[in-house]
């Protein structure tokens, strides 16, 4: 088993002419798509990874400095489609990972003929004329608690702190996977999502976009995919669906299946 | 049984001043040694001197395989007289035995080379694409008793059978079978059964239980299965009673089922819904809605087949009317009985002391565990307890009719013989009037049960008299509470003093997907400190669901219960811990959070941890610090099993990784 395969996890699973990839967002884990993933095994090769820093990888494989920045995971991706010797795939991204698609197809266009982003967000922190959800203060807290987990952790002490005892509402709601994961990469990694912000390279991406995104997000408000959907630099296409929080595709199938289902077999028209 | 050596060597020097422990002759050497069961105490005497370890190794018979698959070259073969193994608890769990060894014969025969002496074997079989049994079977020719173990599902392409056909092909000695915990389809069995009808006639033992599905046999297999079988004396089976289904069992088949096999002296039939685990409402008026096809008569003539009857459980979850006569005739049929159980059976026993009836003439019994019986009442319950003069064990479970006061003469007149008691969701019997109906066996009790649920009023009555209550004899303490509710009260409910106690087992259970956040901090595990002596104990959360990921908002995560739960387990001094961790019922999803593991890894006693659920490999990893861990696994033993493909399981190069650091050198366990 090659290091890349074995390092993420990697599983291809069906049969057919297209590739699918499907990435999921931080704190979780492949197992996010386990409702999806029968209805696509019929019709496509569907590639399953994990991304480093998730619970089911080795913790020691986990660069700080790679992965600093989303640009890190980007190149993962890429290193994955390399070893699988991919030379198409319609990449289907959850929360950040959408994000590091995106990233991902500014480098190498070729390899994407489309991305579908569920709950992505190209920078959570709110800025001047831009609401991205999250407030400095809610922010502030979620920090102090990921940086006492991490010094309890060091100390041998218990880290006891969980996404639900975060006041902010959107705050819980997009930390709560956050929390299970090991305490210092856990800090590391919320600090990247939440310096990152992505709105400059929209523009660069060429690669059709399929916006996805829950009516009621509390980490994800509905300007956002608004405001993806006019500074992509490619074709886009935004659809709200009825479902409720960050993860529709674990806690409303029913809503999120179909509605995946139609943007990966069609295409956004030009006309 | 546990013998204590100093006591006989005590005895020896008592003889002659000069009487040495290695004066005593081999023979009787032999003999005490192989009555020590606990392995610490076996392995400290085999430290002593290379005779006691000579000695220590010749007479253990039974062993536990641990350790991880990949080490299996490793395999101590100096136990050589064991012949009980269990290998179905190598690492990891439930993992194929022989995936990983491109030589699997090899591996069998050295299996066969470290242990020749088995005859009982209980090993974990996953799937046949190398099946297990095809290359172990062969080995132990003479096996006479096989536990298989399968909580993964059945893979739907493996031929019909096929594990039990590699089992009964290689093993024609075999006399006693337990599938309960083994998923597999009512055909494989009944396949296997027909086609060794030379094993199916020499089996005397067989356990076809489904803990690990909620499928039962159906009448006509019944009937097959033991028409194949008439030697057997044991009989245990899940079944549907319910007359609607297709195949229920009812008095007709219960009738062919004792004609099959006369010789029965254990028969164990429980209902499909008996374990399903939903408790039934308080206030329902105790029956079933619909009623099981078991007249009284026709009881009374299957038990009239069985004279050789010594235990007997009915757990038919559908109502059986008017059952006294039936019990009468079980009293004079089944001279041998000892043990009782009866579920959904009404009428049991009418009540009237001039004339004992039904239940109360069977006065040879030792267990009795009565199960929602809907009309029972004190009376009833009293009359028991003068007629089954000898009860030792005895549960009570679902009885509306039943109180304090019935219960406390009960347990007062058989206060020289009762032990062992068990009592739960009684409406009319809450923590407080359950324990102080028990006040006459105080001092003898050793096992007990109660449900966790406090009143208001009997709290304060019981925190007002202020004496003191010790339970001087108990080592077994079993609870049942409701999620979101505390375990502080039970201190001052009237069981504070437990010199004894080393067991404690709590079971909660609840839907926590609607609940707001617990009120207080905690559960309550630290009010357990106050038990000295407490050093085992399971707490079984997996009858409580809740959110893992996608908790609506506004809504509380299952890890905020998990840190609930657990908070001041670090405070006890607990050797050993089972825990259930709480599902996410629509995901399957039974997992290890942050704050469970990091509440583990600060109960610095722990020697044994098993956690019966998945949980990632850095969270395990917390676990290493411990200073005296040696034993901890991830068990699925749940139904079904997650499977490799898209589950937060623990990968098997995770599981090896952490039984590495656990097992390492640099880790110095004190003892």
């Amino acid at each position: 088993m090659g290091i890349v395969e074995e390092a993420h996890n990697l599983k291809v699973l069906g049969s057919g002419d297209r590739l699918i990839v499907l990435a999921h967002g931080f704190g979780t884990d492949q197992s996010v798509w386990k409702h999806l993933v029968p209805h696509l095994v019929d019709d496509f090769r569907v590639v399953l990874y994990d991304n480093m820093g998730a619970g089911t990888t080795n913790p020691d494989y986990f660069d700080f400095s790679r992965y600093a920045t989303l640009e890190g995971y980007a190149f993962d991706l890429l290193a994955i489609l390399e070893e699988l010797r991919v030379d198409s795939c319609i990449f289907v991204g959850h929360s950040v990972s959408a994000m590091v698609g995106a990233i991902a197809s500014i480098s190498r266009p070729d390899l994407f003929s489309k991305i579908i982003m569920i709950s992505g967000s190209p920078r959570y922190l709110n800025d001047v004329d831009y609401y991205g959800g999250f407030e400095q203060e809610d922010l502030d807290q979620l920090f102090d608690a990921m940086g006492a987990n991490y010094k309890a952790w060091c100390s041998g002490f218990a880290p006891l702190a969980v996404g639900g005892d975060m006041e902010s509402v959107a705050v819980q709601e997009f930390s709560r996977t956050l929390f299970n994961m090991r305490p210092d990469i856990a800090l590391s990694v919320a600090q990247t999502i939440f310096q990152s912000d992505m709105r400059q390279i929209l523009s660069l991406v060429s690669v059709p976009c399929h916006i996805l995104q829950s009516v009621k997000d509390l980490a994800v408000p509905l300007v956002v995919s608004e405001y993806l959907h006019q500074n992509l630099g490619c074709e886009s296409i935004v659809e709200v669906m009825t479902s409720d929080g960050h993860l529709p595709q674990l806690s409303s199938p029913d809503i999120v299946i179909p509605v995946l289902l139609k943007h990966i077999r069609y295409d956004i028209s030009t006309a | 049984m546990y013998c204590s050596l100093p006591l006989v060597a005590y005895a020896m020097a008592g003889a002659s001043s000069r009487v040495h422990f290695h004066d005593i002759p081999d023979v009787v050497l032999t003999t005490i040694f192989s009555l020590v069961s606990k392995t610490r105490t076996r392995n400290a005497m085999s430290l002593v001197c290379l005779k006691w370890l000579a000695l220590e190794r010749s007479t253990r018979k039974s062993l536990t395989l641990r350790g991880n698959i990949r080490d299996l070259f490793l395999l101590p073969t100096c136990f050589r007289a064991v012949t009980d193994l269990d290998l179905s608890f190598v690492s990891p769990w439930g993992y194929p035995f022989f995936d990983s060894f491109s030589n699997p014969h090899l591996l069998a025969q050295f299996l066969r080379h470290a242990f020749p002496s088995v005859v009982s074997l209980v090993v974990y079989v996953r799937n046949n694409s190398i099946s297990t049994l095809h290359h172990l079977a062969p080995q132990w020719p003479n096996l006479r008793h096989v536990k298989l173990v399968r909580w993964h599902r059945r893979l739907p392409t493996a031929p019909i059978g096929s594990d039990l056909v590699s089992l009964f092909e290689h093993c024609r000695t075999l006399s006693s079978l337990d599938v309960s915990h083994f998923y597999c389809w009512p055909e494989d069995l009944s396949l296997g059964i027909q086609a060794y009808p030379s094993i199916a006639a020499s089996l005397s033992h067989l356990n076809i239980l489904k803990h690990s599905s909620t499928e039962g046999f159906k009448s006509r297999e019944l009937l097959a299965i033991t028409s194949s079988c008439p030697n057997l004396r044991k009989l245990l089976a899940t079944c549907e009673f319910d007359p609607r289904f297709v195949g229920y069992v009812g008095d007709q088949t219960l009738l062919a089922i004792a004609s099959n096999c006369p010789h029965l002296s254990l028969l164990h039939l429980v209902d499909t819904t008996s374990e399903s685990g939903i408790r039934p409402d308080l206030n329902h008026e105790g029956y079933t809605s619909e009623d099981a096809c078991i007249c009284h008569a026709t009881l009374g003539d299957v038990f009239a087949r069985l004279p050789l009857l010594e235990e007997l459980v009915l757990d038919v979850c559908h109502n059986v009317w008017g059952t006294w006569p039936a019990l009468e005739l079980l009293n004079s049929k089944c001279p041998r009985l000892k043990s009782l159980k009866l579920g959904h059976f009404h009428g049991i026993c009418r009540g009237i002391v001039s004339r004992p009836d039904g239940i109360v003439l069977c006065r040879g019994l030792q267990s009795l565990s009565i199960k929602n019986s809907a009309d029972l009442t004190d009376h009833s319950l009293i009359s028991i307890s003068r007629g089954c003069h000898i009860l030792s064990k005895f549960e009570i479970l679902g009885c509306k009719g039943i109180t304090a006061t019935g219960m406390r003469i009960f347990t007062h007149n058989l206060r020289k013989t009762l032990v062992d008691v068990k009592i739960s969701y009684c409406k009319s019997l809450d923590a407080v009037s359950s324990l102080q109906a028990l006040e006459p066996i105080r001092d003898r009790i050793e096992r007990l049960h109660i449900d966790c649920v406090w009143e208001e009023n009997s709290l304060k009555k019981k925190y007002k008299s202020s004496s003191s209550t010790t339970w001087t004899n108990i080592q077994h303490l079993s609870l049942w509470i409701a999620a979101g509710e505390s375990l502080a009260p039970l201190s001052f409910a009237g069981i504070d003093d437990c010199p004894a106690l080393e067991e404690i087992r709590i079971k909660v259970e609840g839907n926590c997907r609607d609940k707001a956040r617990p009120s207080t901090n905690a559960f309550g595990l630290r009010c357990l400190t106050v038990i000295p002596r407490l050093s085992r104990m399971m707490l079984d959360c997996s009858g409580v669901t809740g959110y893992a990921h996608t908790a609506p908002a506004g809504k509380t995560d299952l890890s905020l219960w998990e840190r609930f739960f657990l908070s001041g387990i670090q405070e006890l001094k607990i050797d050993e811990l089972d825990y259930w961790t709480a599902q996410d019922v629509d995901m399957n999803r039974r997992s290890l959070f942050l704050p469970a593991a990091a509440l583990l890894a600060q109960c610095g006693s722990l020697r044994k941890l098993f956690i019966h659920g998945t949980a990632n490999e850095h969270l395990m990893m917390f676990l290493v610090g411990n200073p005296f861990l040696r034993d901890a696994q991830l068990r699925l033993n749940y139904y079904p099993a997650p499977d490799d493909d898209t589950s937060t399981k623990m990968r098997v190069d995770s599981c090896f990784r952490f039984e590495e650091a656990l097992g390492s050198s640099s880790r110095h366990v004190p003892d």
